[in-house]
């Protein structure tokens, strides 16, 4: 028996125990194995259970542990690192026939997900105000300054009122008063210890997600104002440093 | 040209988001406070993901060094035994015998 033939049969209910194996104390060690392969299974649904906790409240236990422990079965941990397991589950839900009716489930899964990755994310301070100022300094390379966003920021863009849903199972908001079929931009961001989750307007989204792949100031707010006349350059920036979330500036003459 | 595009408005946007207090865009968590001595035995909020050893880990009912998320204002309302104020607190303290 290898360790691969072992590991497949762990994940693979339909194969049988591997050959070779001995109990110490004379039991059958095809119905052990069977003990520990469910093991390794309810622990893996336990883990997404852990994470995706919303997602698990939004469809209830049932079809959360028949869904997790598909995906369990189809994409078991790359890593020992658990905190990040189940990165692939929000798009595991997308593709799920049964959860079709639910638009709203995969992308407060990927909420829930992206807020575990701003916990562990690394600590960048935020740009003091004297880099601002320098900047400011040299107004004319303004459109093309670059901003480095703090590596815990992400935005989720969802057709469904993902923000609003999360809050209600937060407590935050009731849940009677949610509509999950109106269109919601969530950002995810950690300010100090805090991961904080935003609702954001859609050209706000759009204004970070140009950032980030590295669009300059004037591009990524030329692209908001196409998006919604109404784009607010100055509350966005406001809060990003308010929150440090703007790890650094990056001057550069070069057309982008 | 867009007028956002401009490096004179450019610098307008940055220059005020310097200065004034920023108006949050919206933010559902800022009427939540963080409630010290409140929270039952494993079921403080802390959310680091599976694996992790944070989130359900406090070892005793109404610890005061383990926190919970609660709607603004009812934190030093909300009873909390081992609490010497009798209440929730927005920092940690040290447990009296309940």
């Amino acid at each position: 028996m290898s360790q691969q033939d072992f590991a497949a049969a762990l994940l693979d209910p339909d194969l049988p125990a591997p050959a070779g194996l001995a109990a110490w104390n004379g039991s059958d060690p095809a119905q052990r194995f069977r003990v520990y392969r469910n093991n390794v299974i309810v622990s893996l649904i336990d883990a997404l259970a852990d994470t995706f906790e919303v997602t698990l409240e939004l469809v209830g236990e049932e079809f959360f542990r028949a869904i997790a422990r598909l995906y369990a079965y189809a994409c078991p941990p790359q890593s020992r690192l658990m905190a990040f397991y189940g990165a692939g589950f929000p798009d595991f839900i997308e593709s799920f026939p049964p959860a079709a009716g639910l638009p709203y489930l995969a992308d407060v899964a990927r909420l829930e997900y992206r807020r575990i990755v701003a916990y562990h994310a690394a600590d960048v301070p935020g740009v003091g105000a004297e880099a601002v100022a320098a900047a400011l300094a040299d107004e004319a390379t303004l459109p093309t300054l670059g901003m480095t966003l703090h590596p815990s920021l992400s935005v989720v863009v969802s057709t469904s009122a993902v923000v609003s849903l999360w809050a209600a199972h937060q407590g935050i908001l009731d849940l009677s008063t949610v509509a999950p079929d109106a269109p919601e931009t969530a950002l995810i961001l950690r300010h100090g210890l805090n991961v904080e989750v935003l609702q954001i307007p859609a050209a706000v989204g759009a204004f970070l997600c140009e950032l980030q792949a590295g669009a300059s100031l004037g591009r990524a707010a030329a692209e908001a104002m196409s998006i919604d006349t109404d784009f607010n350059l100055v509350s966005i920036l406001g809060l990003l440093l308010q929150k440090s979330a703007i790890t650094a500036l990056n001057p550069t003459r070069s057309p982008t | 040209m867009n007028k956002t595009l401009t490096a004179a408005s450019l610098a307008f946007a940055l220059g005020t988001a310097m200065t004034v207090a920023a108006t949050p865009v919206a933010a559902p968590m800022a009427d939540k406070e963080k409630c010290f001595g409140v929270a039952l035995k494993g079921k403080n909020d802390c959310k680091a993901g599976a694996g992790t050893t944070c989130a359900g880990t406090s070892k005793i009912d109404y610890q005061g060094n383990s926190w919970s998320l609660v709607p603004k204002g009812t934190c030093e309302k909300t009873a909390s035994p081992t609490s010497p104020t009798g209440h929730g607190q927005m920092a940690e303290f040290k447990e009296r015998k309940a």
